[in-house]
């Protein structure tokens, strides 16, 4: 069994928290973790790159080859985009709707791309995957900062691997009592975003 | 700690050194190496750590102690190595007492650093020192504790060399026995030692001591390789064909998997120390016509290679970052299976090929929604622009300053330049106001002996230094500026005023979200004779946002669109991240709004209320 996740996103996303709640998931199934963040010079707005690589066997290196990760989550449309070359074709996407602007495209020296021309470059490499809105969510019941549990919810019911109930102990045990309530109930937001309909699905 | 824990590796180097019963440990933040005194401070207050003011500082703190006959690290990232590098050639002749590890941790690829260098040159084909090239996480902490009893077994300091993915790699690292020593400190003089002098020495029938000592240091070589040869963290791996991989640190785990992925088994040859152990390199060498040598950056270990390969007369071919695989940045897998391919020991498989990925809108990064600094920048420019003025930038969250939007910094250099690179500027003759953007930590580290050279030489300059209290860029570690040390111990506040009136400039002090307060002072200090410098104080945003400690009083400010002719000062001069364009109109988005109020400030049209 093998599992290479690519989590893209901007610094202050929460990329962090949700690949270590996937390593300590891992853990506690006794599997190989082995992950590394690629952080765009420093943080401060710049790109995010979480590779986390879960294994029954042992893992050598902390990066994910291109064309090896088996599920790509992107907190951020274009983010997820630029790290499109990671995904297998035959694997799967989930992606955040929710653009934050660049400084090139604020000043209008570049345009941010649409959401077809979005959908139009994942689907290129990729046939499987969900776009849902985690961050309007997490803005309605109160806070951004929910966006990772809210994409955490939704991996866990795309992939049979991440057992809902257990990856939302994981989390718990992460988070700080004050939140945590409010978390979960973002968590299983996610969740069904994505569990119970076809609304959100993507096919080539 | 808990038995078992899923840690970066600069968390797994701390754990090694506290199981290797480390007693002092200095360094100066620097990405990727930070974490690793943070980390010891943190869990074990009884071990003396402390942030010291550059990595020179670190390097001589640490010599002391182990003068002291305790165990000792100092710990930073490859540019500190290079301030340290004077030192460093100093300890590489005396040789310690106590154990004393270096860690010089390098960033291939340059992802959070102004340039990338493989300081495996400098300390050891420069400095003659002996190395650890960590592959891994756990194998970093195992040679964090095998570089301690190496130290004391050979009387000299050993280095260990963790890159980038090996510092910021997670992995599950279990806890070890302790390898501690059980003695007290203890001072013995030896001058034929420690005294680094152009003097006679008798113990070497009157030789000059330097020439002694390097005599000494070249002698050493061959045990540096005894130690080599039985170290575990080298060995051959059996394999089929005449094509050998051999990889150096982080280097091994790119041509494993790569090996691994295309099912395929050819000999390996994985090395972990500096200098190469000799034996077991022409074991291999002798088992192969071809070797591809995977190391981060520098072609270090191919060019031993070739020179064996010279001297012992084999003819196999090396090849390397020399001239076949890309000579910059980080290796991956995808490289080793591309060199592969070239050499046709390997296809490419089909999900493996290159992808052309489209082109997305460039992402960089800038100063955060409510820092202090923006506002500080915007004042500069404003002034500058009026001037025609100057300005050399420094290292810190500020350097974003040099980028769109705001580019107001000409040139970002190593930890310090801004303050003598301005002073070059005012001598030339040049005839512009010349202004120097530092920041506190900064001018602790390197920016000061820069300031008191510019007043003695009576240099024409403004320099301005902004003071958020923090060493912000790595994760706000204190400063001598600070209050309070990294053992959270209430420590003296060296004031950057009293110092800065002791070498002799004017001061002005200034809060930063005031613009107009900031800009009038600029004006002053940049028309007038001399240093002058202007300290601009507010905490940094990022860390107190939660607290009562804010420098602006918060204010919901709304764009008039009745108002707003769109021209965008607000976004291509100020560049708040929380301004939105759209439809010939600004907007604030108001999800990231911290309500600064600075952009208020900075709209000419009063647009912004």
């Amino acid at each position: 069994m093998k599992l290479d996740i690519i989590i893209a996103g901007v610094g202050g996303q929460g990329n962090l928290l949700a690949s270590v709640a996937l390593a300590n998931y891992s853990m506690k199934k006794g599997l190989e973790v082995l992950g590394t963040e690629t952080i765009g010079s420093a943080q401060r707005g710049g790109s995010v790159v979480s590779h986390m690589r879960i294994s029954d066997k042992k893992i050598h290196s902390p990066l994910v080859p291109n064309g090896r990760a088996d599920i790509l989550i992107g907190f951020e449309p274009i983010e997820a985009v630029r790290n499109i070359h990671f995904l297998n074709p035959k694997g799967k996407f989930i992606i955040n709707n929710y653009p934050v602007p660049t400084i090139f495209c604020n000043m209008g020296m570049e345009e941010y791309p649409s959401e077809e021309e979005i959908l139009g470059a994942l689907k290129a490499r990729c046939s499987q995957g969900y776009v849902i809105g985690a961050s309007e969510k997490a803005k309605d019941m109160g806070t951004l900062m929910m966006t990772n549990v809210i994409m955490l919810g939704a991996l866990a019911g795309i992939e049979p691997f991440f057992e809902k109930q257990e990856l939302e102990r994981v989390i718990a045990e992460l988070l700080p009592k004050k939140v945590l309530e409010q978390n979960l109930m973002a968590y299983e937001e996610g969740y069904k975003m994505v569990a119970n309909s076809e609304a959100n699905a993507v096919s080539a | 700690m808990q038995k078992r824990k899923f840690i970066m590796g600069d968390d797994a180097m701390a754990m090694g050194a506290i199981e290797a019963g480390v007693k002092v440990v200095t360094g100066y933040p620097g990405t990727p190496a930070t974490e690793i005194l943070e980390v010891i401070a943190k869990e074990r207050p009884d071990i003396y750590t402390e942030w010291s003011c550059n990595e020179m500082v670190a390097t001589e703190v640490a010599m002391g102690s182990s003068l002291a006959n305790v165990r000792t690290l100092a710990v930073m990232k490859h540019n500190g190595t290079n301030v340290a590098t004077d030192m460093i050639m100093h300890f590489a002749f005396t040789g310690v007492k106590g154990a004393y590890v270096l860690v010089s941790a390098d960033d291939p690829g340059a992802n959070s650093s102004q340039n990338e260098e493989d300081t495996r040159i400098l300390l050891h084909t420069y400095g003659h020192l002996p190395i650890l090239d960590p592959s891994s996480p756990a194998e970093a902490k195992e040679m964090m504790k095998a570089a301690f009893d190496l130290s004391e077994e050979t009387s000299s300091a050993y280095i260990l060399r963790p890159v980038m993915r090996v510092c910021h790699a997670r992995s599950v690292i279990e806890e070890g026995p302790s390898t501690a020593p059980d003695r007290e400190p203890s001072f013995e003089n030896d001058r034929s030692r420690f005294v680094m002098s152009a003097v006679s020495e008798p113990k070497a029938g009157g030789k000059m001591r330097p020439l002694w000592r390097h005599e000494l240091l070249n002698a050493k070589q061959a045990e540096y390789k005894e130690i080599a040869e039985k170290s575990p963290f080298n060995w051959i791996e059996k394999g089929e064909g005449h094509t050998g991989l051999v990889g150096c640190g982080i280097g091994y785990t790119y041509a494993k998997e790569a090996l691994e992925s295309l099912d395929l088994s050819l000999p390996i040859l994985k090395l972990g120390t500096l200098p190469l152990p000799p034996k077991k390199v022409r074991e291999f060498l002798n088992q192969v016509d071809r070797v591809i040598v995977f190391e981060e950056i520098e072609p270090v270990v191919e060019k031993m290679l070739k020179q064996i390969c010279y001297d012992e007369k084999l003819q196999v071919e090396v090849l390397g970052r020399e001239f076949f695989l890309p000579a910059e940045g980080e290796l991956n897998t995808q490289i080793v299976l591309e060199a592969l391919d070239k050499l046709a020991v390997a296809e490419l498989p089909e999900d493996l090929k290159p992808f052309d990925r489209p082109k997305m809108p460039i992402r960089i990064r800038t100063q955060c929604v409510g820092c202090s600094h923006r506002s500080l920048l915007n004042a500069m420019k404003e002034v500058t622009r009026k001037h025609k003025g100057i300005v050399t930038g420094d290292i810190g969250c500020h350097d974003a300053g040099s980028f769109p939007p705001i580019e107001l910094q000409s040139t970002i250099y190593c930890m310090g330049a801004s303050i003598p690179m301005a002073a070059g500027l005012a001598k030339s003759g040049l005839g512009r106001p010349v202004v120097a953007m530092i920041g506190d930590s900064t001018f602790f580290h390197m920016g000061l002996p820069g300031l008191v050279s510019a007043s003695y030489n009576r240099a024409n300059i403004t320099v301005v230094i902004g003071d958020n209290g923090t060493t912000a860029m790595t994760g706000f570690q204190p400063h001598a500026g600070s209050g309070i040390n990294v053992m959270e111990q209430d420590v003296p506040k060296i004031s950057i005023e009293e110092v800065v009136k002791a070498v002799g400039a004017s001061v002005r002090k200034v809060n930063p979200y005031n613009i107009a307060e900031t800009k009038k002072a600029l004006e002053e200090a940049v028309t007038e004779e001399g240093v002058s410098v202007i300290i601009a104080t507010a905490p940094c945003y990022l860390r107190n946002s939660k607290t009562d400690n804010l420098f602006f009083t918060p204010r919901a400010v709304e764009v008039n669109p009745e108002r707003c002719n769109g021209c965008k000062i607000c976004i291509n001069d100020f560049g708040c991240p929380s301004l939105r364009y759209k439809d010939e109109k600004v907007t604030i988005d108001k999800a990231t709004c911290v309500m600064c109020g600075m952009c208020a400030d900075v709209c000419k049209r009063g647009a912004i209320v």
